[in-house]
């Protein structure tokens, strides 16, 4: 700081925030309100999109089988499919064990008739395996007489997809109402210290300071409310999020079959970049629209 | 005096220590021509006023309230616009500066007003200070030069204390300060002793003539005549709108009163231009 940058950059002049760190303060605790909602938003997003990932990579199958197939006809066909390319594992299900494993979960589906509950062969597929190969297996499959039908869980990716997109939709949107929250909360905080340093700018006009020099220090100040907003909130997210998951991760992750991650750091990053830059924006305008400053 | 000439003004001519013009060292720091101003059309200030300082020169501008003392001094720093006519400082046209000129012209005259202009919540040193920081000097010579300035009006060791806490003597004393760290060419004096007790105002008084002993040209705008008296100093007389120097044989404008009015202005009809 001991040179003529840090007075042209504006910090020598930052002693006018000391006063004022009351305001600052709830002016990001304000910004950070409404980043934590898109901040969460795309943490949904991140993690719906990481299970679609998930679910479309690393694909599975069920092969349920018909009440009359066979034992020998199962077997070959489980063996066939574990010499199948792509394919990691194969499991066969009975009825029975079908039935008992449905009945662990709910009791009340004990009342329920044997055929609702048919022997199926699991099939696990490597994460290699593309949509092609697992659509042209499953169609081979369903040829075969010991087979009633072949679920490969496409329509749930379908429906994770449309979900994502609705997410982003969600998260755009919200960040159109961050965006006006920002400048709202800083063009408010900005008149606020303009009409708390009324003197000093009397002072810095007096001496001979230019438009550049008295507005930088409110244009920084507006940066760093916004980037501390948007930190705070992720701070706060970031909190919460290792609560929730320490509460749900296994279960999440014996469910969904993929373990909740927080928002990736470039991602944060970007966010607290946004909110430097929609900070320091604000701010400029707004100083620019007051004449006397 | 347009286009070519405001540009080489907003790069060299009002910046310490260059001379662009040689001549200009022998011209009067500070011309008035026929210069007009007033905030209501029925009630003008001044009136095709003219007034030459030179440079060096200690003046004190007087005359009764409302008479447009304060009025010649913002004119000059560009806080307020004549409405007519031409001040010239250094040989530039002020009132014709464009607006990204007029930093340049405030970091060349100090200003200190009756009432201080001070940041309550800053320090002295911050106070002091922040006019070598507008012109982007290295702290290190910062801290020397507000040093020097502290010590030249008596407040050498008070740099960290809040200007608040501060008497009105000493917060002027600052505000001395602060107008001279940057050693300007011209330091305007509004009112400086109005808010203080008459020792303390000649105690200013001095501080402006040492600052004028090394050659700052000082306009210096008071109504209090007892300051008048003090030293003889060139005395010009705001009233009806135009300037008017007191010529040396007149002495001081003798009367039982301290402060001056109406009445001590009547003998005086001697134009400026004519003196």
């Amino acid at each position: 700081m001991d040179n003529s940058f840090a007075n042209k950059s504006g910090f020598g002049t930052w002693r006018a925030g000391r006063s004022d760190w009351r305001l600052q303060v709830l002016s990001v605790f304000s910004l950070s309100v409404a980043f934590i909602c898109l901040a969460a938003s795309l943490l949904v997003v991140t993690n719906i999109e990481s299970l679609r990932d998930r679910w479309s990579r690393a694909g599975r199958a069920t092969v349920y089988l018909k009440d009359g197939a066979k034992d020998p006809d199962i077997a070959a066909l489980s063996a066939a499919l574990e010499h199948t390319e792509g394919v990691s594992r194969v499991r066969r299900i009975t009825p029975d064990e079908a039935r008992r494993e449905v009945v662990q979960t709910d009791e009340a589906l004990a009342a329920l008739p044997p055929e609702a509950f048919p022997g199926s062969l699991e099939v696990a597929f490597n994460d290699s395996i593309t949509d092609e190969q697992l659509k042209t297996i499953a169609l081979k499959l369903r040829a075969l007489p010991a087979v009633e039908t072949v679920e490969t869980y496409e329509r749930w990716t379908e429906r994770l997809s449309s979900l994502l997109g609705g997410g982003v939709t969600a998260s755009a949107c919200l960040a159109l109402i961050v965006l006006a929250a920002v400048v709202s909360v800083v063009g408010s905080t900005m008149r606020l210290l303009l009409q708390r340093r009324k003197i000093e700018v009397e002072v810095l006009r007096l001496v001979g300071a230019t438009d550049g020099f008295v507005r930088r220090p409110f244009v920084l100040e507006g940066a760093s409310q916004g980037a501390l907003g948007a930190a705070l909130a992720l701070a706060m997210l970031g909190v919460l999020f290792l609560i929730v998951k320490d509460h749900f991760d296994q279960q999440l992750a014996n469910m969904l079959g993929i373990t909740p991650s927080f928002l990736p750091w470039h991602l944060a990053i970007g966010m607290v970049a946004l909110g430097g830059v929609l900070g320091a924006a604000t701010a400029f305008v707004s100083l620019r629209k007051l004449a006397s400053v | 005096m347009a286009g070519s000439s405001q540009g080489s003004f907003r790069n060299q001519a009002l910046r310490a220590g260059h001379r662009y013009d040689p001549s200009a060292a022998s011209r009067p720091i500070l011309v008035f021509e026929d210069v007009y101003k007033s905030y209501r059309a029925d009630q003008p200030v001044l009136r095709g006023m003219s007034l030459v300082i030179e440079r060096g020169e200690f003046v004190f501008v007087t005359g009764p309230s409302g008479s447009g003392k304060s009025t010649l001094l913002r004119l000059i720093h560009r806080t307020e616009q004549v409405d007519d006519g031409r001040i010239l400082f250094l040989g530039r046209d002020v009132s014709r500066l464009p607006d990204s000129a007029i930093p340049a012209l405030r970091r060349n005259i100090g200003v200190v007003f009756q009432d201080f202009r001070l940041v309550p919540s800053w320090t002295v040193y911050d106070n002091v200070a922040i006019a070598l920081e507008v012109i982007g000097l290295p702290q290190r010579l910062i801290r020397t030069r507000v040093g020097e300035a502290l010590e030249r009006v008596g407040l050498a060791g008070r740099g960290s204390d809040p200007a608040r806490v501060l008497s009105g003597g000493e917060q002027q004393r600052v505000a001395i300060a602060r107008s001279l760290v940057h050693e300007p060419a011209l330091i305007l004096a509004d009112e400086p002793t109005g808010n203080l007790d008459p020792q303390l105002a000649i105690d200013i008084l001095g501080l402006f003539e040492d600052i004028h002993e090394t050659g700052t040209t000082v306009l210096f705008a008071t109504h209090d005549r007892s300051l008048l008296d003090v030293r003889p100093r060139r005395i010009v007389i705001l009233d009806e709108g135009k300037a008017t120097d007191v010529p040396p044989d007149m002495g001081s404008l003798d009367d039982d009163d301290d402060d001056l009015d109406d009445d001590d202005y009547s003998d005086v009809d001697v134009d400026v231009e004519a003196a």
